[in-house]
């Protein structure tokens, strides 16, 4: 930062000494409680909000941000009118936004995206009307927007232009001051900061379950975005579509039906994904495939979700969280096909990736169920460690006794377990899986009759794994031999299975195999953590500089080599001390 | 006018002519459609237009199935999606899923059954999937319940209960699903063969004449010799893969394997450190 004051220097720091971790984070906390709601409909709105407050603020990142915050603005303030405050909040992110568009770098319009998390608790339709009138002036060009947002929230009575009141004016006198020079008054509304109000217009809709209303001003606000072409708007833009696609997916028909909202906003997103790929925002298009693929699978048209996958590159440089959920809906789509080991990479990806603090708890569930689902399929029994996870384990209880029926290999556990729990499974969307594991559990049980017994005829293999009859047995088990489940021969005409012995593990390459994914995993590890550092600008030409010095002492030194100043010596003693 | 003209091609379809005399039918039908502005459609075509193109476009799938052209079915089938979805969901769509006298469930039980057949089990549980988010319990449906069983007892490898759902009468829900029957059997042999090539030392010949689903001891030893198996002294023995040839391949490839690792190992950690 060339013009950087020494007064900001702390925050600035702040800014970069946590700037990944605290990207990750926060920006996780709101879109994933969020969709915690959708999936889990466990978690409401509120409670969540409430969540999130008792979250202790010293671990959490975004606490240090919004403590930073209030110290910036509320300084020499004693007594704080919550309100006041609020809207104090609410203008502080104008610098940041301001500062943005001044500086050309996104991490500032990010860190006030992220400052909506704490200010939606607080958020009132008053409030946010206050906020907007102290924005605009009735002459300012955006009137028109401002009197739009004010009209969506139902205050349209509201004039424009009304004076902060007085102890607004304490504060925010120093602040403006301190923050962008002397630039307060004849202070132009940036469409950044317009964006954001409309964005927090949308919060409070959606936040007061106005629907329909924040639908239709999502419209608005979303043709609005896609007419202006600022690269400081971004993520800003990004942002948007997520609510509107939000406020399509809790209208009238609900999602399944194939004449939900949601399937008429696809051609806007669709037109929003080219236009950010054409202008390379990456913020916008990460976002618009993973809200595309969501709405692609809550209508099941897996087909399409498969194609747009095939058809579109998911930017690398995105931001986690959404690298997390598009993870998690490939993974689903992938398990759908039957490609279970990319389903299974994808979603450990997605269940590593998504952020370990409660608020994002719905999301951790849904993607480890559905890997469990995934582990099971592919025939490997998941961790018990996953079930004992404390925030988890209510949630995966019904999994859990799926595992065991499927680890013991008793089709009849199985399907009880099924018929049980038929609900749950349907709501998670896991239940078309489940109803696959069936051969799992049979391959099961004949693994472990084959392993219990050296040989044991196919009328008790009938029994003991409830099958229709004999000769059913006789073709499961041929299969499951050729499949390679167990090491066996069967004797037609005597009616047994044989099974051979069984090899040393440890004299197969398996043990390597496994050896040799666990090193390419923590290599990997390693490359990422690589890339994802940080580094701060212009150090190497710090170290450029002391290289050159570096190299002119060595001319130097060199020079006075030729002209035989240096004695042997101490050239010795120089080699020697590197 | 044209719909009319449509409405009396529509029940010279039903009565089932031959292919040929349908195709041509079918070509009629579709320029009526045009003309009607319903070949694709759009939420503005009135219900009745839209029922009978439906209708048109059933009745082309059903009729290239029972001509066994499986590349017109799957067409049509796609063109009928839209319809389906446009009427399914829909308020006061009518009694039966994708409106009234539609026979969504029918066609899309063929279409699973077609994918079936040929090994596209993805598309398979994909549509499946979509079926289950419309609600309704697809397997107690007539039509979507028989794919579904099949497949469940093609995965496990129940072939008895396959080859019992295509030959009892009851069980096959009505004649156009009999078209695959010859496919799946097809298929269901040779599944067998292949998992009795590993699953049995030997076999006599009178239990795999059974075991095959076949109807005498000739079709057997015809079918072993296409298969390449050895009959002798009343039994078939299966020619063993050549496992020792293997086995040494095997090893050169592991340990080239290994090296590979290690050098690669090596490799990386020359860079991190």
């Amino acid at each position: 930062m060339p013009g950087k004051t020494p007064d900001k220097e702390p925050v600035e720091n702040g800014g970069y000494r946590g700037g990944k971790d605290i990207d990750m984070k926060d920006k996780d906390l709101k879109p994933k409680g969020k969709k915690a709601d959708d999936e889990m409909t466990v978690v409401v709105p509120p409670s969540k909000a409430s969540k999130q407050s008792s979250a202790p603020p010293p671990n959490d990142a975004e606490g240090d941000v919004a403590m930073d915050d209030a110290e910036k603005t509320g300084d020499g303030e004693v007594k704080v009118d919550p309100v006041v405050q609020t809207i104090n909040d609410i203008k502080s992110n104008f610098a940041l936004l301001d500062r943005a568009v001044a500086l050309f770098d996104a991490r500032f319009s990010l860190r006030a995206l992220r400052s909506i998390s704490s200010i939606r608790k607080r958020l009132t339709p008053d409030i946010l009307a206050q906020a907007i009138s102290e924005t605009y002036t009735s002459s300012s060009p955006g009137a028109g927007d401002a009197k739009k947002l004010l009209l969506a929230i139902g205050r349209s009575d509201v004039s424009l232009g009304r004076q902060p009141g007085p102890e607004m004016e304490i504060d925010s006198e120093p602040k403006a001051s301190g923050k962008n020079g002397a630039k307060k008054e004849p202070k132009e509304v940036i469409p950044e900061i317009d964006i954001f109000l409309a964005i927090l217009t949308q919060v409070a809709l959606h936040d007061s379950k106005q629907f329909q209303q924040g639908f239709e001003f999502s419209q608005y606000l979303v043709d609005r975005v896609r007419s202006l072409n600022r690269r400081t708007l971004d993520s800003l833009a990004a942002k948007a579509y997520f609510y509107y696609s939000l406020f399509a997916e809790q209208l009238a028909p609900l999602p399944p039906s194939p004449r939900s909202p949601i399937v008429s906003i696809r051609p806007t997103l669709l037109a929003a994904l080219r236009t950010a790929v054409l202008r390379k925002d990456v913020d916008t298009q990460a976002s618009v495939i993973v809200l595309l693929l969501r709405n692609y699978l809550l209508t099941s048209h897996i087909a399409q979700a498969d194609l747009l996958v095939s058809h579109t590159q998911f930017p690398e440089n995105a931001a986690n969280n959404q690298v997390a959920r598009f993870l998690y809906y490939l993974g689903r789509t992938r398990a759908i096909q039957l490609r279970y080991t990319e389903a299974h990479e994808h979603l450990t990806a997605a269940t590593r990736k998504a952020p370990s603090s409660a608020c994002a708890l719905g999301f951790s569930h849904s993607a480890t169920k559905l890997l469990l689902v995934v582990e099971l399929l592919m025939g490997d029994i998941p961790d018990r460690a996953t079930f004992r996870q404390p925030n988890m384990e209510t949630a995966l209880q019904p999994y859990l006794l799926l595992v065991q029926a499927v680890r013991v290999g008793n089709l009849g556990d199985f399907e009880t377990v099924i018929a049980e729990h038929a609900d749950t499974f349907g709501r998670d969307g896991t239940y078309t899986l489940i109803l696959r594991l069936r051969q799992n559990v049979i391959k099961t049980g004949i693994r472990m009759m084959s392993l219990s017994y050296s040989r044991i005829s196919l009328r008790d293999i009938c029994i003991r794994l409830h099958l229709g009859s004999e000769e059913s047995a006789e073709y499961i088990v041929a299969k499951a031999i050729r499949d390679g489940v167990i090491e066996a021969t069967l004797d037609r005409e005597r009616g047994f299975m044989k099974s051979k012995e069984v090899g040393d593990v440890y004299a197969t390459r398996e043990p390597g195999e496994a050896f040799h994914d666990r090193i390419r995993a923590c290599l990997a590890l390693h490359d990422e953590s690589v890339k994802a550092m940080r580094f701060p600008m212009n150090q190497h030409r710090l170290e450029l500089k002391n290289a050159q010095e570096a190299r002119e002492r060595e001319r130097e030194m060199a020079k006075e080599i030729q002209e035989g100043d240096l004695d042997e010596d101490d050239l010795g003693g120089e080699f020697e001390g590197m | 006018m044209a719909d009319r003209q449509l409405t009396t091609v529509l029940t010279q379809l039903k009565t089932n002519p031959p292919y040929a005399e349908a195709s041509a039918l079918l070509s009629r039908a579709k320029l009526l459609l045009l003309q009607l502005n319903a070949l694709t459609p759009t939420p503005a075509t009135p219900a009745a237009v839209l029922a009978l193109a439906r209708a048109t476009y059933e009745q082309g799938a059903l009729a290239s199935i029972r001509a066994k052209n499986a590349d017109a079915f799957t067409r049509y089938v796609a063109q009928l999606q839209p319809f389906y979805e446009l009427c399914g969901g829909g308020g006061g769509g009518g009694a039966g899923p994708g409106g009234p006298g539609a026979e969504q469930n029918k066609i899309t039980g063929l279409y699973l059954l077609l994918l079936l057949t040929q090994g596209r089990y993805g598309e398979f549980h994909s549509e499946l999937e979509a079926l289950a988010t419309k609600g309704g319990s697809a397997e107690a449906d007539r039509y979507l319940g028989y794919p579904i069983r099949l497949e469940r007892w093609l995965m496990e490898g129940s072939y008895d209960r396959v080859w019992k759902a295509m030959m009892k009468k009851g069980e096959v829900p009505c004649e156009e699903f009999g078209v695959f029957s010859e496919i799946l059997t097809f298929q269901i042999r040779s599944e067998i063969a292949s998992s009795s090539e590993r699953a049995y030392p030997s076999l006599p010949l009178s239990s795999t004449k059974s075991l095959l689903f076949l109807d005498s001891e000739g079709a057997v030893v015809e079918f072993a010799r296409s298969r390449g198996w050895i009959v002798r002294d009343g039994h078939i023995f299966f020619p063993t893969a050549q496992d020792a040839g293997d086995e040494g391949e095997q090893d050169k490839e592991m340990s080239q394997m290994v090296i590979e690792n290690t050098l690669g190992y090596a490799r990386q950690l020359e860079t991190i450190v």
